[in-house]
């Protein structure tokens, strides 16, 4: 049967669909708090209902009936194989090296696909203060495939992020295995409400591999503090279905705790 | 005299804090953003004014946030710093920004594994992340050594951090089930509370209820720590208030909201929320009568019920 494409979307939903396309069934992914969250759980209510949680407070392959508050939220442990505590999750599965992809987000993202989340201006009497890093480090560390998720902003895609919470390929091909990072060359994927870049590990830099349907690549340099090269002829992001909308909007986030603020106006 | 006890050690969360809780001390900060955060203990440490304190743990939320806003807090160190989905602990943000209190910024694995080390009575441990990011660049100025790099003996040429150990003075955490000489039960996601508690020189725990030891003995896998860690056991129904204990009652988004509010627009709005809700209450039940009393609470009791 022919897919029912949908064009009665936003930018936000398509980008919370498009990053659980990079989920699959036989996965084990780490979720982290916000649009992460809400892609993995579509994943696991459509095309990889295999898919394996794991979450930092201690919740171990929960069945997530839809996207918690935070990742301490009580329906995090919901149907879970154990409730265990944080060491368990982010040393015996990510340091340990269990866990296939990692879900992250970001105040920053850099060229080098390093994150940002503790601070702008001098850390030690900063301009503006972020909550720090959490998990997210030890995900950015150990893990060989990392997913970011994130608004597009000129200002969230610096050419150089002012602080490295959690590193990409810090300043290069060869910056993970300089600094000592066993992980030398994870997959670093970026899906934004305007395009898709990945990270090409023999520069160490994101490429911009896929736009969002509507959006021409002059408007994702507009909006990027740096040119990520074009990776091959461009792909198109496919389009929601009309039954994929309606899984996402009134299974994975019915009281719009995360896709509430999205609209649906182009950029300019 | 043995360090460990089986003597009963129910007391009442005033007590508890007057009788361990000291300026300067480093605090343990048990919960994470909106579960079983020790609210209740930490309105007492701020009626008793204790201060100059060095709050740490691993997500440290509204409990560490008030205690920063109440002007207590000359340091935290900590894996990160906020509430979710309901935002920036703002009290903690200002705090930083305006260069009143040092920040010490880890991660949540290097904490955890600062407990194990300090729990197992070894003074440092190795970990895999940090290297390559700037959380090693930077120090608190207080910090004496945040970590040191070294080869790994047995593998040469691959490089390991090293972190110190971390033994906290006194850790406040909110339970499901403790009993009267202190065995503890916590349910649902533990964080990194195990490790925590088992580092800490002392504990204090509030608990839902206090139930009989024949029920640990009874049930011994229920033991989330045995009574040898714990030095006060305080009965607090809701004593996580706001925030969520699973298994009792569900977080409540509208106070938290409301918290939210009053510590972003800080000055009089913040005062007025702590002389109102926490020096203007005698005990933390008149907070629960404040904050909706029984029809609130039922309603968050049902939250949880649906959750299950």
């Amino acid at each position: 049967m022919e897919k029912q494409y949908s064009k009665d979307y936003t930018r936000e939903e398509l980008m919370a669909i498009e990053a659980s396309r990079f989920i699959k069934s036989t996965d084990t992914v780490i979720l982290g708090t916000g649009l992460p969250m809400v892609a993995a759980i579509f994943a696991q209510k459509t095309h990889a209902v295999g898919v394996n949680f794991v979450v930092e407070s201690g919740s171990i392959d929960p069945i997530l009936p839809f996207a918690p508050f935070t990742v301490a939220d009580p329906i995090i442990g919901h149907m879970a194989v154990r409730t265990g505590s944080l060491r368990e999750v982010l040393g015996c599965m990510v340091q340990r090296g269990l866990v296939d992809i990692g879900l992250l987000g970001g105040a920053e993202i850099d060229q080098f696909g390093n994150i940002n989340s503790t601070c702008i201006g001098d850390p030690q009497s900063p301009k503006v203060r972020f909550p720090g890093s959490g998990g997210a480090n030890s995900i950015a560390s150990c893990v060989p495939k990392i997913l970011i998720i994130t608004e597009h902003e000129k200002r969230r895609f610096p050419a150089k992020v002012q602080f490295i919470t959690s590193p990409g390929y810090i300043d290069g091909p060869d910056g993970r295995k300089k600094a000592g990072l066993k992980m030398a060359k994870p997959d670093i994927i970026v899906v934004t409400d305007l395009c898709v870049m990945q990270i090409n590990p023999d520069t160490g830099r994101l490429e911009l591999t896929k736009l969002m349907p509507g959006v021409t690549i002059d408007e994702v340099y507009r909006n990027t503090g740096f040119e990520p090269r074009l990776r091959g002829k461009m792909g198109e992001v496919e389009l929601p279905t009309e039954a994929e909308l309606k899984i996402l909007r009134e299974e994975v986030d019915p009281s719009h705790i995360y896709l509430k603020e999205f609209s649906t106006q182009p950029r300019t | 005299m043995s360090k460990v006890s089986k003597r009963v050690k129910v007391m009442s969360a005033q007590e508890a804090v007057e009788k361990l809780v000291f300026h300067g001390a480093i605090i343990g900060m048990g919960g994470q953003n909106v579960t079983r955060c020790a609210v209740a203990l930490a309105h007492e440490i701020i009626k008793q004014g204790k201060k100059d304190l060095t709050l740490t743990g691993c997500n440290l939320s509204i409990h560490m946030d008030l205690m920063v806003g109440a002007g207590l807090v000359k340091k935290c160190e900590f894996g990160l710093g906020g509430l979710g989905r309901f935002g920036a602990t703002f009290q903690f943000r200002r705090a930083i920004e305006e260069k009143r209190m040092e920040a010490e910024d880890y991660d949540h694995l290097t904490m955890v594994c600062r407990f194990l080390a300090g729990e197992m009575g070894i003074p440092f441990i190795p970990v895999r992340g940090l290297m390559g990011s700037d959380i090693l660049n930077y120090q608190a100025p207080s910090t004496k050594k945040k970590f040191e790099i070294i080869n790994n003996p047995w593998n040469q040429g691959e490089k390991v951090v090293l972190v110190p150990a971390m033994e906290p003075d006194v850790t406040i955490v909110h339970a499901q089930k403790a009993d009267e000489i202190g065995n503890v039960l916590i349910q649902g996601i533990a964080c990194h509370e195990p490790e925590l508690i088992r580092a800490s020189k002392t504990t204090i725990v509030s608990c839902e209820e206090i139930v009989s030891t024949g029920f640990f003995r009874t049930n011994s896998d229920f033991t989330t720590v045995p009574y040898h860690y714990i030095d006060a056991v305080v009965e607090q129904r809701f004593g996580a208030y706001p925030t969520a204990t699973n298994g009792y009652y569900s977080f409540d988004a509208d106070h938290i909201n409301y918290y939210q509010q009053c510590s972003r627009a800080g000055g009089e709005e913040y005062k007025n929320y702590l002389n109102e809700y926490v020096y203007g209450c005698e005990t933390f039940d008149d907070v629960l009568e404040k904050c909706g009393g029984v029809k609130k609470l039922n309603h968050l009791q049902r939250e949880m019920v649906r959750l299950m």
